[in-house]
């Protein structure tokens, strides 16, 4: 579990090399449309999503978070054929909410990083069903175990995802 | 203000890109008949306000109508005060003119019964002072000379005493300074008939013991070469014994104090003939 940060601390800042941020995101959304056809089990990976939560937690900027998330999202929705907007609200969000997370717990321990993951990938989710049920007059019908199932397979992806960008971020 | 919104500027940020999204969500997404959704929402959010708007708009113009109709009813309600009066006007001129037109038939019957030569003559003016003098738009020229009688349709009304080329002045019988002779018509008693200066005159010289009594008609005996024996004077008012004569007041016949048209009478044909019954004995 998260803990709260003690007032006296300051808040760890990273960043990350250019080039390595913007490679991740290329690989990340390249994956994201490339795998779901090698592998069935990889529609359930939302790669942008895991991105969006690390930089947003490593920067610890709510605006950031929102430009990334929303950013993401919209190439998403650009690249799945769809509305776009959809992927581009939820993740801005979520980009939002998880800088607004770290500024406020301490999200160095692991544990605390991907529990919030898994609750982060919960309420992208459910924003998209939301979102879903109001635009569209027939939206797919919110099956509890597909949330489950996208929340553990993320949180898995983000145990490998986070482990690799964690080698190129440097303290700010 | 400024404190707040810097403090919450992300927020605000999220909010905005969030709101821009959904716009651009509803713009894609379409519904039953083509209708984007966002037009939906567009409708949603603006309907009650447009029906509102459309609820205050048609009161303000039912308001304005109203206002309007009741203006323009005032204003109607004016031009059909103003037309009224107007016509109450036209009708007055029209009965004015009517009795005008019955009172110069009546002194054109007049002008034939009686046998004399007469002028008509138009009253065009009363005197300023204190005298009761006419001005008659009758002169000289129309053949008008001093001491000529003055009648009407109703009795005789007085004497030319001043006569100029186009107008003369009469005097008349409710004048100070008049004197006429005249007789009670019931029992022939002669007196003459002075004026009081207060819109009656006096039949004077008409003895205690004759009997005489208010209503009786007093004409004109003749005696005074002025006025032709036998036209109508007035009535006796009221009667009072004196020492040796009555005190006799007596309302003109005519209606001195509402003058328009006049006889007068130039010459008489036979002056010793009296008058044919001209005036309506009442």
């Amino acid at each position: 579990m998260p803990t709260r940060k003690p007032a006296d601390q300051s808040a760890a800042v990273y960043r990350i090399h250019p080039a390595a941020f913007w490679i991740s995101l290329f690989v990340g959304l390249l994956l994201q449309v490339s795998l779901p056809l090698k592998i069935p089990l990889a529609r359930l990976f939302d790669f942008p999503l895991i991105l969006t939560v690390y930089f947003a937690l490593v920067r610890r900027s709510k605006v950031f978070g929102i430009a990334l998330g929303t950013g993401l999202g919209l190439v998403q929705d650009a690249l799945s054929h769809g509305l776009i907007g959809m992927f581009g609200i939820a993740k801005g969000l979520v980009g939002y909410l998880a800088a607004s997370a770290s500024l406020k717990f301490d999200m160095e321990q692991l544990g605390a990083r991907y529990v919030l993951t898994g609750v982060l990938v919960a309420v992208h989710r459910l924003l998209v069903v939301g979102l879903q049920n109001i635009l569209f007059e027939s939206a797919p019908p919110f099956v509890p175990l597909d949330l489950a199932s996208a929340v553990i397979v993320n949180v898995a992806l983000a145990l490998i995802c986070y482990q690799v960008l964690d080698r190129f971020r440097q303290p700010a | 203000m400024q404190a707040f919104v810097g403090r919450h500027a992300s927020f605000f940020i999220l909010a905005a890109v969030v709101l821009v999204q959904l716009i651009f969500l509803g713009y894609q997404v379409t519904r039953k008949h083509n209708v984007r959704l966002i037009q939906m929402w567009a409708a949603a959010v603006f309907d009650p306000f447009e029906r509102s708007l459309h609820g205050l708009t048609n009161a303000t113009a039912g308001a304005w109508t109203s206002f309007h109709d009741l203006s323009e009813a005032e204003r109607e309600n004016q031009r059909l005060r103003d037309e009224l009066a107007h016509a109450q006007a036209q009708i007055l001129l029209l009965s004015e003119d009517g009795t005008e037109n019955a009172h110069l038939r009546e002194l054109l019957n007049l002008q034939r019964q009686i046998p004399y030569r007469t002028v008509a003559a138009t009253v065009i003016a009363a005197s300023p002072g204190t005298s009761s003098v006419i001005t008659i738009d009758k002169g000289s020229k129309n053949g008008l000379t001093t001491d000529r009688p003055a009648i009407t349709s109703d009795g005789i009304l007085g004497k030319t005493v001043a006569v100029f080329p186009h107008t003369a002045q009469v005097l008349m019988i409710t004048d100070r300074a008049s004197g006429v002779g005249a007789l009670l018509e019931k029992n022939g008693s002669e007196g003459v008939l002075k004026g009081d200066g207060d819109g009656l005159c006096q039949l004077d010289y008409i003895l205690n013991e004759n009997q005489v009594s208010p209503g009786e008609l007093v004409v004109t005996s003749g005696l005074d070469q002025i006025y032709p024996k036998g036209l109508l004077v007035g009535r006796v008012e009221s009667v009072r014994k004196g020492d040796i004569y009555k005190a006799i007041a007596v309302r003109p016949a005519a209606a001195l104090d509402r003058l328009e048209n006049v006889l007068v009478i130039l010459q008489s044909s036979d002056s010793e003939k009296p008058a044919k019954q001209p005036h309506k004995r009442q």
